[in-house]
């Protein structure tokens, strides 16, 4: 598949479109219902995550989102305009101090589900790879 | 997506149809909280027939826990797909939960 780049706004409705047309996109592969539904997970927390952690939700400032197959690999990257965040300073959410907080499992889920995870200096764009065949 | 409550055998059945994310966790949410207000002692929530969870979705179930925990309530997490349960699994969610494989054994000694 061809390198496809879209620009959006920052709204919510955007997240499910996301994840939708990837997954359209990859109806010729004939990819299983688990990898379909791991990537709609993965695509739908990391354009969530740049609406709302990234962008703060401000309608002027777009997501960009990039996605292809090269080599039976889907490559994923999303990018906001916002300030960037640390991955690495995300507490892990399954350690029992954390299990309660509501906060880094999306980030974690992730890390899990897809086969490369790659982010930014500035941490404002995600990188993403997933084997689909 | 869709909450229907079912008083059964002297506790509280949820199931839940649909989706349970960012956009129907306020619903969901709201839901509950009535049955919390309400000190609901024991409720068994049906799974079956949700297809997908996401993050939000299971910060939801993680907070409902929570407050039924505030007043000693119990709850049991039943019928889910083995999609769903794998994100339990890998968030470590399982140990929080008590996760039953059908309906009638999260019912029963319960």
């Amino acid at each position: 598949m061809e390198k496809k780049d879209i620009r959006f706004e920052s709204n919510s409705g955007r997240i499910r479109e996301s994840s939708s047309r990837i997954l359209e996109d990859l109806e010729s592969y004939a990819i299983d219902e688990k990898t379909a539904f791991e990537i709609k997970l993965c695509v739908e927390e990391a354009v969530r995550n740049a609406i709302v952690h990234g962008n703060k939700s401000d309608p002027k400032r777009k997501v960009r989102l990039g996605y292809w197959v090269s080599e039976g690999v889907l490559n994923i990257e999303i990018e906001d305009e916002g300030a960037g965040f640390d991955h690495e300073l995300v507490k892990d959410p399954t350690k029992e101090e954390n299990i309660l907080r509501n906060s880094g499992r999306g980030v974690y889920l992730i890390k899990k589900l897809m086969d490369k995870v790659e982010y930014s200096t500035k941490g404002n764009k995600i990188n993403m790879a997933k084997k689909i065949k | 997506m869709a909450v229907r409550i079912d008083p059964k055998q002297g506790l509280t059945v949820c199931h839940i149809d649909g989706e349970i994310d960012i956009n129907s966790s306020p619903i969901i949410k709201k839901s509950f909280d009535k049955l919390i207000s309400q000190k609901t002692s024991k409720i068994v929530i049906n799974l079956s027939r949700v297809t997908y969870v996401d993050s939000s979705g299971l910060a939801t179930l993680v907070e409902i826990l929570k407050n039924m925990r505030s007043y000693n309530g119990k709850m049991r997490l039943a019928c889910m797909s083995p999609k769903i349960k794998s994100l339990f699994e890998i968030t470590k969610l399982e140990k929080l939960f008590e996760i039953l494989a059908d309906e009638e054994t999260a019912i029963t000694n319960f």
